[in-house]
């Protein structure tokens, strides 16, 4: 009895099991987030910028580092997404989709923080209709919005295929699809064919976009700023864009993983282990840019860049400089990715991506709160900054909500393709 | 005898009344080394310009050669003039500007305090600072005090940087703030190389001062009645105007009329006979930053 009992229970195990997890992560998501809007209702709303720890002297602080974050990772998984659609290298197809889903929903994300940013919600659509032609941040604002849309019309047309074929099911999801494939019966060769070249056409004129307009742009933001020297430099957007390429080729290799792991599927070593030389290679990269940005910055012996460099590298704050910025995001993954032992493990390879996902954060907070913290004429004082709890719990909440945007366009939209793997039909329906 | 035969005045006799006590115009001229048919003239095309009828191009067109005979060297003015900075050219108006006398300044603080009450800036904000330095160790040491307004640049970072236009130079080179339009973004806080912008948090000195919310200083001549919470100009961006809305009535800025040891001059930039332009135009006179080329309409003498 007690055998059988076990046995029947054992047979349980995965799918209860899995079920008992999925709960858990929406529970503990949905919770989050609650405590998130619950914030920034009684903070954000109610009491405005005085809710945060910002004052006179550092005007801006995390919720502008997690804006930069998010787009950084939205242009990089975007970026990534090129290869698949813009240059054809179907190598990376399984996760073509999933990194432009990711990109939308880093985007939004991105946006919301800067949103939340914003003194006067009540006045934002000032930024669109008046256009200043000098400001970096106004031609940032339109292109945001022109690659949000070019977003989501490419993913709309990489996964038109399997919509069709979702669409035949009775169930919600394959009402949706029908919805959006405007109950389109077949999907024929001619249409693929013609989606091949959308897509191509997309992913081509989405990377000058994603690369001058959105990360790029976003970095000469800061980069145009003659008051802050630190900052002021030609190679800064470049950083800014090795840096998105870094995070998201990291942010794709961990969703992917992740997911084969909780949907128990066989992971491709293969295209797991090329991505992992790339982020490899981009980490490279971006080794050798920083370290000329700051070699240079110490021999232009400028006192408010040396001041800055002073204080990223050995104050108070200077951990996450050594642990997040150095350790996580630059020397720790590389030497994962090149050892040979750990090269080859797809766990490393997950571990790797995921240091360097949190790493960038501090890279993000370095470049935005040092700079602003060093004063900018003698006298004045030295800023203090570090965010606030209601900052933290905003900035969270914000952070799980990415999580279920993704989560649900994960469950609502054939973002895997379908006859890549045999079970992976039946998974979905 | 005419005031009291009739029950009002007829315009003669204004006239008449005026004559008795207005000196004669043509006996004061006479007494003048100019020509008084020159500056007649000019008083009645002055006119002219002033109501619209005549472009004030022209006007200086038909008068600057025979100023330039009657003054000679110290007749300077007129748009065609050569040596002018170009910046300042367009228009006509004044181009003010400031001098702060560094070696006249003692760190007092009043421009702070006066202009703290005259703008009425919440806590945690103050347009105009005293920045103290300290060189040396005692007792070889000097201080200098160096008082801080918005340098209200030519070139100005923060005009640049803004996504919505609503910071922008004013013909009579002042940078403005639209608060209506400002989102709150702060980019021009970090944008601004002097550290010269403020957000306001929507704090108050209410509870320590009665009836401070009870008004918002008028800035750029924009009356807004009382402080009140989340009404513009809170949750946007500040900074000092040159006490623009003094300057409408013909008043100097705050800080400049309570100063205690004169440090500081205001002024018109762009006539060069002006006070302000003969200090600026000083071999002791520098400005801050003026490597990154904002061209600060602060001058200081060193
Ligand atoms: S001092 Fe700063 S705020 Fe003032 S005009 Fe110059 S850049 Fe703008
Ligand atoms: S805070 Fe206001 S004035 Fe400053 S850049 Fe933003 S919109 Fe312009």
């Amino acid at each position: 009895m007690s055998t059988k009992a076990n046995l029947a229970n054992n047979m349980l195990t995965p799918e209860h099991k899995k079920r008992k997890l999925e709960k858990i992560y929406w529970i503990s998501l949905f919770i989050v987030f609650g405590i998130g809007v619950y914030s920034i209702i009684t903070g954000y709303f109610m009491q405005g910028m005085e809710s945060t720890y910002l004052s006179n002297i550092v005007p801006w602080g995390g919720w502008i580092a997690f804006y930069i974050y998010f787009i950084g990772l939205s242009a990089g998984s975007f970026l990534l997404s090129t290869l698949v659609y813009g240059f054809g290298m179907e190598k990376f197809e399984k996760i073509g989709r999933a990194a432009l889903l990711s990109a939308i929903v880093c985007m939004i994300t991105g946006i919301l923080f800067v949103f939340l940013d914003i003194g006067r919600p009540d006045h934002v659509m000032n930024a669109v209709i008046y256009w200043n032609v000098t400001s970096t941040m106004s031609w940032e604002i339109h292109f945001y919005i022109v690659y949000l849309i070019l977003l989501v019309v490419e993913l709309y047309f990489s996964m038109r295929n399997d919509l069709v074929k979702v669409a035949k099911s009775k169930n919600f999801k394959g009402k949706l699809s029908r919805f959006l494939i405007f109950n389109k019966q077949e999907y024929t060769d001619i249409d693929k064919g013609k989606d091949k070249k959308r897509l191509k056409i997309m992913g081509i004129i989405g990377i000058p976009l994603a690369i001058f307009g959105v990360h790029g742009g976003t970095g000469s933001i800061f980069a145009v700023l003659k008051a802050q020297p630190y900052l002021n430099s030609a190679l800064f957007p470049l950083i800014f864009i090795i840096s998105a390429l870094v995070s998201g080729t990291a942010l794709s290799i961990a969703i992917y993983v992740i997911k084969c792991k909780v949907k128990k599927q066989q992971a491709d070593h293969s295209m797991i282990r090329s991505l992992g030389s790339m982020l490899a290679l981009f980490i490279g990269i971006e080794i050798i840019m920083v370290w000329y940005e700051f070699l240079v910055g110490f021999y232009g012996l400028e006192h408010e860049e040396i001041g800055t460099l002073q204080l990223i590298m050995g104050s108070p704050y200077s951990w996450s400089f050594w642990i997040f910025q150095m350790g996580f995001a630059l020397l720790f993954p590389l030497i994962l990715l090149v050892i040979k032992k750990t090269r080859e493990s797809i766990n490393w390879i997950l571990g790797a991506s995921v240091m360097v996902l949190i790493g960038v954060v501090g890279v993000r907070f370095n470049m935005v709160i040092p700079t602003l913290i060093m004063p900018k004429i003698d006298g004045m004082p030295y800023g203090n900054y570090y965010m606030n709890l209601s900052e933290w719990l905003t900035s969270f909440g914000v952070i799980a909500m990415c999580l279920i945007l993704y989560t649900i366009g994960e469950k609502l939209f054939p973002i895997d393709e379908l006859d890549s793997h045999e079970k992976g039909v039946s998974k979905h329906e | 005898m005419a005031i009291h035969s009739k029950s009002y005045l007829q315009p003669e006799d204004y006239s008449k009344l005026a004559d008795q006590f207005v000196p004669n115009s043509d006996k004061v001229l006479a007494t003048s080394p100019y020509d008084s048919e020159l500056g007649k003239n000019m008083a009645r095309d002055a006119r002219k310009v002033i109501n619209g009828k005549l472009k004030i191009e022209d006007f200086h067109r038909v008068y600057s050669a025979s100023l330039i005979k009657e003054f000679g060297d110290q007749y300077a003015s007129g748009p065609t003039e050569p040596g002018r900075n170009s910046s300042t050219s367009a228009g006509t108006g004044p181009k003010w500007g400031m001098v702060i006398d560094l070696k006249k300044c003692v760190g007092c603080d009043t421009c702070t305090v006066s202009c703290k009450a005259e703008n009425r800036t919440p806590p945690g904000m103050s347009y105009n600072v005293v920045l103290e330095t300290i060189k040396g160790d005692y007792p070889n040491f000097s201080i200098t005090n160096l008082p801080k307004p918005c340098m209200q640049c030519d070139n100005p970072p923060c005009v640049q940087v803004c996504p919505t236009r609503a910071t922008y130079k004013m013909e009579n080179g002042i940078v403005i703030i639209d608060n209506d339009r400002c989102i709150g973004c702060r980019y021009c806080m970090v944008a601004c190389p002097y550290g010269s912008r403020s957000y306001d948090f929507g704090n108050s000195y209410e509870q320590e001062m009665v009836g401070y919310n009870d008004v918002t200083s008028p800035e750029y001549g924009i009356e807004r009645g009382k402080r009140k919470k989340g009404a513009v100009p809170e949750e946007t961006v500040r900074k000092c105007s040159f006490c623009y809305h003094r300057l409408q009535r013909g008043e100097e800025p705050a800080c400049v009329e309570t100063c205690i040891g004169d440090a500081r001059y205001f002024g018109d930039m762009s006539d060069p006979n002006s006070v302000v332009s003969k200090l600026a135009a000083s071999p002791r006179a520098f400005r801050l930053k003026e490597e990154l080329g904002t061209k600060p309409r602060v001058v200081y003498l060193r």
